[in-house]
């Protein structure tokens, strides 16, 4: 089996890109937003080049034996940080080493990604079981009703991909979809009922109905839509725009960069961040379509799964469609955790691509 | 090596998958088209009528009461004007309506500008206290002029302000460094600067709150984004008598001085009046510079609370203590006499008593009686200027009260140490000669003789002077004195106004026991050399009484400023609050009443 020593073209391409756009468009919101963010964010991006490059390093087979360690360390640290960590808003979920501050339900994610591949390789089935779904959804369940303790309900919806992405490529009988569903149509309705609290209820509503009440629970989505639509065809210049210059823009550093973006680039950036979302996704896909081992399968699709899922989720709230969950934008939104993570992720699908099937 | 096993249908799956991600990245596209390109110059436009606004909710602060409930300080509703400065369209514009209207002139508009270059968002206060006519000139060009906005807001109002104007304090803007730390900050925020408003902020000043509001272009309000209510402040009520305060200041009419009185039993403060007194009314809205400049430069200081901050030579008002140290450390038996012949010798320099004609024998009461110099200083040389100093200090001279005001002066006690750190001069012995009748290096406040004299009245008990009561009955704490010495002392000081030859026999219609004295000393406050001063301008006059002797109800201490005498103008003014107290029967409250029962 050949082995590539380079790393994917087409995937450094548009992580670089999805990057440059970030560090710019936080460059120009530093000044608005302030804790100078694009010196932090330049050097976690550096981390993360690095750990991409890191990761990639290392064999598939190694990920795969280190997949049980790695996995069982996410548990300790999601337990750990409960105990002795650093409470944000109402959230315990950060370990905080002078300046620097990380989250371990971040990192975690990567560690079930790697639990789930390496158990689907040691399966070796092509289709599910009835029986081994309790095993999926113990090895998903434990991180994240750790982390619904801390309680971070926007970090725990980004292990939901992991579990749908495992059930999908595991293979299930219709039968056991047509089951699925009705558990989850009965599960949303039940939590809607006795779940959420009224401003998770009305941030939902405001989906359905955004005039509703266009001051309160729907304001971010209606600034972030007037940010968007008035970025026009060619934009404003990256925080020239009024919606983020004047802070109606909220969040315009995290969650709700890519209005930030779409303000200052207008049509012609957004299509050109897309493209590259769309290019990054289609790079991990091929990955996984090319890959030797189920392992490599496995594990590039559930990362693709992850990134499709944080991008399509945050996008869709961004322009109004998906209510405002605090899921960020990888690579574009501001977060060290986040970044590095998903440079590891990468790093993974790297390696996995370097080992891939030539000529297959 | 594994044999490779068939994963096509895995590799199918996921492929799948890829392609439903990226066709839903493909739809997202479309969305943002639509809203960029079909729809953009509308969301341009909303984004341009798109006005956010921080408006500050001003904090109501507590009332504050006197004891009897009557008010002290209140607020009263108040039309304020706000700018918006990156609304306005021309700054000038507005400022030229500001001025028509008769607003805010040009100038003053621009200093207040000027003074707040930071936060883009919050707005600059251009005017208190709007007239109606001037909220209806606003209202009426509000499309012309969306960047100014009227609201509602408190003013503070002092309705006796002359009365009470140290007492109570008045109020000042933020300093720079304090809006920077003060996470609530608003620049246009007024907090306590002098008396019971600075003293009691905390408590008393509440916290602002802030209100972000999204306006249409013409500066009407659309909705309410998001609020942090303020935190009205605490009222208070104080220890202080209004009714006697008035009397005080009556009695002064218009001499400079100052009046205090304490409960001697509690240490609560019924009277703290320094006059000349101010309206601190002036100080509730923004204060014009040429009333800053009245007040700041009048010659009479009336800014300067004379209650703590006003220190002067005690004069024949220590000599009490003097005694007491004396008989207390043995030195001296109160049936002891000397013989005054109108001078004493010492050190080769002559001292003279007051009467230069002499008193002839005096014992102790008779010394204090008649206030005979001769007696005291040698009664000073028999205790030593470090026995002085030590006794004094226990009686609490020479440093604060602890009332908790912090422009209070703690005086001046002075030391041989003192002299060699200070003043780099070894201590002359005539210098306790001096000190002996409250002379020289010996500087008190109103309040220190107040506190000094109320543990003489009280039976020899400390006092901590106090203007909001506590929640708990004061400790007792006893200063170890002599009953049979404190019995001497008080007996001299019952004769200085009931004796045949006491130096305010004129009160004797009074059952005050008390001290005249009468400082030879010019204020501190000017640099000009004594002989350059007029006679008249020479003596402060004393006084220092309590009533009545054994059920001692109220101890007050008066200064008055070039009064002369102590007996003929500092005694009447004692006697007034003495005879209104007196004459307020069954106005000690119950809850205090028990507290003094059980002190003792």
């Amino acid at each position: 089996m050949a082995v590539e020593h380079r790393i994917d073209p087409w995937l450094l391409l548009a992580v670089l890109a999805i990057l440059g756009a970030s560090l710019s468009v936080l460059g120009a919101v530093d000044p608005i937003v302030g804790h100078r963010l694009l010196l932090r964010q330049t050097i976690w991006g550096g981390a993360g080049l690095a750990a991409l490059w890191l990761v990639g390093q290392l064999r598939a087979s190694a990920l795969q034996r280190f997949a049980p360690m790695a996995y069982a360390l996410s548990l300790l640290l999601l337990a750990a940080v409960l105990l002795i960590g650093q409470t944000r808003s109402g959230t315990r979920g950060w370990f905080s080493f002078g300046p620097v501050s990380f989250q371990p339900s971040e990192v975690a994610r990567l560690g079930t990604a790697l639990m789930l591949a390496a158990w689907f390789a040691r399966s070796g089935r092509n289709r599910l079981q009835l029986l081994d779904l309790p095993v999926l959804v113990a090895i998903v369940g434990a991180p994240v009703v750790l982390i619904l303790l801390e309680p971070d309900l926007g970090v725990a919806l980004t292990y939901l991909p992991l579990i749908g992405a495992a059930l999908w490529i595991g293979g299930l009988r219709p039968q056991v979809w047509v089951v699925l569903g009705l558990v989850a149509v009965l599960g949303a309705g039940a939590t809607w009922m006795w779940g959420l609290k009224p401003y998770q209820k009305d941030r939902i509503l405001t989906i359905v109905q955004p005039e509703r009440d266009p001051y309160g629970s729907g304001y971010q989505v209606r600034q972030s839509k007037i940010a968007i639509g008035s970025g026009r065809l060619l934009g404003q210049g990256l925080g020239r725009g009024s919606q983020s210059a004047l802070r109606f823009l909220p969040a315009q550093h995290t969650d709700f960069v890519f209005a930030a973006w779409a303000e200052g680039t207008g049509f012609l950036g957004t299509t050109a961040l897309l493209l590259a979302y769309g290019l990054l996704l289609w790079r991990v896909g091929a990955t996984a379509a090319e890959a030797g081992e189920r392992f490599g399968v496995v594990l590039a699709t559930l990362i693709v799964s992850w990134l499709g899922f944080q991008i399509v989720v945050n996008l869709g709230m961004v322009v109004g469609w998906l209510p405002t969950t605090g899921i960020t934008l990888p690579l574009m939104s501001y977060g060290g955790s986040s970044l590095l993570t998903t440079c590891m992720a990468l790093g993974m699908v790297v390696s996995v691509w370097r080992h891939r099937l030539v000529n297959a | 090596m594994q044999i490779h096993e068939d994963i096509s249908p895995l590799r199918y799956r996921s492929s799948w998958m890829v392609v439903a991600l990226i066709l839903l990245i493909g739809v997202i596209h479309i969305r943002v088209a639509d809203l960029e390109v079909l729809h953009g110059s509308f969301w341009r436009a909303m984004a341009e009528n798109n006005r956010l606004r921080s408006v500050p909710i001003a904090a109501r602060r507590g009332r504050i009461y006197d004891r009897n409930g009557l008010v002290l300080a209140t607020n009263t509703p108040s039309f304020d004007l706000l700018l918006f400065p990156d609304e306005a369209r021309h700054l000038d514009v507005t400022a030229l309506f500001l001025a028509r209207s008769g607003i805010a002139s040009a100038r003053d508009l621009c200093q207040r500008l000027q003074q707040r270059a930071h936060s883009s968002l919050a707005p600059v206060l251009v005017a208190e206290n709007l007239t109606w006519d001037q909220v209806a000139r606003v209202r009426a060009h509000q499309s012309d002029h969306p960047e100014l906005a009227v609201v509602s807001g408190f003013r503070r109002h002092y309705p006796n302000s002359e009365l009470a104007a140290h007492v109570v304090g008045h109020l000042r803007l933020l300093t720079e460094r304090e809006l920077a730390t003060r996470d609530d900050a608003n620049p246009d925020t007024l907090v306590g600067a002098t008396g019971a408003e600075e003293m009691m902020e905390d408590f008393v000043g509440g916290r602002g709150g802030r209100r972000q509001v999204v306006v249409s272009a013409i500066g009407q309000r659309l909705g309410v984004v998001g609020e942090s209510p303020p935190q009205d402040g605490h009222d208070i009520t104080l220890t202080v008598d209004l009714r006697l305060q008035r009397v005080a200041a009556n009695a002064l009419s218009r001499h400079s001085g100052a009046v205090v009185a304490l409960d001697p039993h509690s240490g609560a403060v019924r009277v703290l009046y320094s006059a000349p007194s101010f309206d601190s009314n002036l100080f509730t809205a923004r204060l014009t510079p040429q009333s800053w400049a009245q007040i700041r430069d009048d010659p009479e200081h009336p800014l300067q609370d004379r209650c703590i901050q006003g220190v002067y030579p005690p004069a024949s008002t220590i000599k009490p203590f003097l005694a007491l140290a004396a008989l207390e450390d043995g030195l001296i038996r109160p049936t002891t006499s000397i013989y005054c012949s109108g001078s004493v010798v010492l050190f080769g320099h002559t001292f003279h008593c007051w009467r230069r004609g002499g008193h002839g024998r005096v014992d102790m009461t008779r010394a204090l009686e008649v206030s005979c110099d001769s007696y005291f200083y040698l009664l000073g040389q028999r205790l030593g200027i470090d026995q002085i100093a030590r006794w004094l200090q226990r009686f609490g001279f020479g440093s604060r009260t602890g009332l908790g005001f912090p422009a209070e002066q703690p005086g001046l006690v002075g030391t041989p140490e003192w002299a060699q750190r200070v003043r780099h001069r070894p201590w002359y012995p005539g210098t306790t000669v001096s000190v002996s009748i409250g002379q020289g290096p010996l500087l008190v406040t109103p309040l220190q003789l107040a506190v000094a004299y109320a543990e003489l009245a009280n039976g020899g008990h400390r006092v901590q002077p106090h203007l909001v009561e506590r929640a708990q009955p004061p400790q007792v704490d006893d200063l170890g004195l002599d009953p049979q010495d404190l019995a001497t002392v008080r007996k001299g000081l019952w004769d200085v106004v009931h004796g045949s030859d006491g130096t305010a026999r004129s009160l004797a219609a009074l059952p005050i026991a008390g001290k005249t004295g009468t400082a030879q000393v010019i204020r501190l406050r000017d640099d000009t050399k004594p002989d350059e001063l007029e006679e008249r301008f020479r003596h402060h006059a004393l006084f220092v009484g309590w009533a009545p002797l054994q059920d001692p109800r109220l101890v007050v201490a008066a200064v008055v400023e070039h009064g002369g005498g102590g007996s003929a103008t500092a005694a009447p003014v004692v006697a007034a609050v003495l005879r209104a107290a007196l004459a307020e029967t069954g106005d000690t409250p119950m809850g205090e009443k028990s507290v003094v029962a059980s002190s003792r």
